[in-house]
């Protein structure tokens, strides 16, 4: 584990930062029922570490009741992008914390359902009042009862109570929308209570986690900024020797390299476990490694311990070629930013080599020792978002499905013979429970085949949903190799009886290049025609990533006027005969 | 060792060395709030190896009293 910093360090560190030095901002809101201070500092800290100026509110230690419930609250006044709401245990059961015994067991179970309730009758008031999503915390679970060992021998005990508890907060909150919660007991577990909790901080100024443990809880609150900003990595590029493997299979030879039951490889076997996992979270891998193309993939296909198969790596480069240039090809046929790929190398040189050339890479330290390495893994937080989808639990298999594709393009001479061939489908959905999310996620993470990058949160979406002066939707896309899933995404203003506005019109990257969005295009026109709309206007705003979607509106004979692109509905509108459009 | 002392002191409160003196106080130092002062106690035991009860650190109301509880924990100063 990486040692922290002291809190002090982050105290003053925080009252140097400069926000001009930041291109993204977040507004974060501190509520608690304890002393948390230093967490705030510690955060901005750990986010300017990643260009993110976290503006931030903290509220009067244990007045969370109050700054929920009065609506002219200073917490609803500063507007928060996230809003921390953290307990503990000992606020919550107040008395019961020390005498559970006191009262019977239907009184325990009756005590707990009454603060699930009360709790969720805040929540319910923070949602209706505030558009920030909210994380709550669960509650630790003490060490202490006062009936010792015979507290497992008893009936709804107090560590039963709080179990139970922290079951019914999470069931409550599964279903809803834009309230997490945060594992507080899973922190307590990772660090130990003897370490988090010392009763001299707790009497001196009612601080429940102690000083130097502060910066901690403030690694694990950095992934909800990481996934509400859209910065999530998508990919995750391993070299081979000493990586997955011990030893140089080059040198080495097939038989020779550590990969096995017995250490040193059982640490290589569990790091491709790790990986293989997050494969099937949705995170891509691929492979970028200077060796014999031939003994390296020999190891992939023929090893006997090898975890992860060929057909888990979306790109692979084995050659002798400049890892940087190998970097660039990878970004280019996967078709994402650089800034989305973690970078995994044993060798100093190469981490270097791709820090210096490619900065936006996530390149972390490994640890000469490969028994490490899960570690490092383990503790990336680079990888979070708030919810997982059906389509990132298939992402793999549909970058296999590309990577078919694209084979198949370069044996084929002509692109539109190519784009005949494929069969494309593009299949229009409304939204609802399934596709609201995934909607949202495509807005926040998609940056190439975007017209306006207007990034919107699960809760503006469903609102948009419910707007009758919007026109909301997303496109399925399958074709030959399989199906891409939700790949599309477009919201259309209603201004006036004449004209609609193109407010938002995606492609994820993995359909880009094969005119699906002339489908979705032709949807909207179709619409828009049916309700005598005379212009459909649209606005481009150029970022340094959207460049793929540049030349759509003049190629689709949209012209420029007054800083808008406009269509003209009088046109006939021809969408490639090779694609197929249906509506839900 | 007072300068060593002064050094955390100076780091915790963001403060300039030079204007630092045994009776420097909540009064002189603006930023030593009541959390501040403990974030200082904290730093001072890591940094001296000792650890005060709570009634030394309900009893600190300057630098002075700070030498005084270091030396009582056996941390010789050399002033």
């Amino acid at each position: 584990m990486d040692n922290e910093e002291p809190l002090s360090k982050y105290i003053l560190d925080s009252e140097k930062l400069d926000i001009n030095n930041f291109n993204k901002k977040i507004k974060v809101a501190f509520l608690s029922s304890f002393t948390i201070n230093g967490l705030s500092e510690s955060l901005k800290v750990k986010c300017s570490k990643k260009q993110i100026f976290c503006n931030s509110y903290v509220a009067g230690y244990n007045q969370y009741n109050q700054e929920i419930l009065n609506s002219k609250s200073g917490l609803y006044s500063f507007l928060p992008d996230i809003t921390f709401l953290i307990l503990d245990t000992r606020s919550i059961f107040g008395d019961l914390f020390y005498f559970p015994y006191s009262v019977t067991k239907l009184e325990r179970e009756n005590f707990v359902n009454e603060k699930i309730t009360e709790i969720i009758n805040l929540i319910t008031t923070f949602n209706e009042t505030s558009n920030s999503k909210l994380i709550i915390t669960n509650l630790s679970l003490p060490n202490y009862s006062p009936y010792g060992i015979a507290e497992t021998k008893t009936n709804y005990s107090f560590h039963d109570a709080i179990i139970d508890f922290n079951k019914k907060l999470k069931e409550k909150l599964l279903n809803i929308n834009s309230v997490y919660l945060f594992d507080f007991f899973k922190f307590i577990i990772k660090h130990g209570e003897n370490n988090v909790f010392n009763f001299q901080n707790y009497f001196f100024g009612d601080i429940k986690i102690s000083l130097n443990y502060i910066p901690y809880l403030a690694n694990e609150l950095m992934p909800y900024i990481i996934s509400f900003l859209g910065l999530t990595k998508k990919c995750i590029v391993v070299d081979l020797d000493n990586t997955l493997w011990g030893g140089i299979v080059g040198e080495d030879g097939f038989d020779g390299i550590r990969l096995g039951p017995q250490p040193p490889g059982n640490a290589f076997i569990e790091f491709q476990k790790y990986l293989k996992a997050l494969s099937q979270r949705g995170i891509l891998l691929a492979i970028n490694s200077k060796n014999n193309f031939n003994d390296a993939i020999q190891v992939i296909r023929e090893h006997p311990f090898m975890i992860l198969t060929e057909s888990d790596f979306s790109c692979i480069k084995i050659n002798w070629n400049n890892k940087a240039s190998n970097m660039y090809e990878i970004s280019k046929e996967l078709n994402i930013g650089l800034d989305s790929f973690v970078f995994f190398d044993d060798d100093p040189i190469n981490r270097e080599l791709i820090r210096e050339n490619m900065p936006e890479i996530t390149t972390p330290e490994l640890p000469h020792d490969p028994s490490l390495y899960s570690e490092v893994i383990q503790s990336l937080d680079d990888f979070s978002t708030f919810q997982i989808t059906s389509e990132d639990t298939n992402r793999g298999q549909m970058y296999l499905q590309q990577k078919q594709r694209t084979e198949s393009k370069n044996s084929m001479s002509d692109i539109s013979d190519f784009l005949k061939k494929l069969n494309l489908k593009i299949e229009i959905k409304k939204t609802n429970t399934f596709t609201i999310p995934r909607i949202s996620q495509l807005t926040l993470k998609t940056n190439q085949f975007n017209l306006t990058t207007k990034r919107y949160h699960e809760d503006q979406i469903k609102n948009f949903s419910e707007d009758k002066n919007i026109l909301i939707g997303c496109a399925q896309i399958t074709d030959k190799f399989g199906d891409n899933g939700i790949t599309g995404v477009f919201i259309v203003k209603k201004i006036n009886s004449d004209e609609w506005l193109l407010d938002t019109f995606l492609l994820s990257c993995r359909v880009m290049g094969r005119e699906a969005e002339k489908a979705i295009l032709y949807f909207i026109i179709t619409k828009a025609k049916n309700n005598n709309i005379k212009r459909l206007k649209a606005k481009f705003i150029p970022t340094e990533k959207n460049k793929p979607i540049e030349n759509f509106l003049p190629s689709c004979q949209f012209y420029e006027k007054d800083g808008f692109w406009i269509y003209n509905l009088d046109k006939p509108f021809n969408m490639p005969d090779f694609l197929t459009l249906s509506e839900e | 060792m007072s300068e060593k002392l002064f050094k955390i002191i100076s780091k915790v409160m963001n403060v300039n060395y030079e204007n630092i003196t045994d009776e420097s106080d909540p009064s002189t130092i603006s930023s030593w709030t009541s959390f501040n002062g403990y974030v200082l106690l904290y730093e001072l035991e890591s940094n001296f190896n000792v650890k005060f009860s709570i009634d030394e650190a309900m009893d600190v109301k300057n630098v002075a009293d700070i030498k005084r509880h270091l030396k009582n924990h056996g941390v010789s100063l050399n002033d």
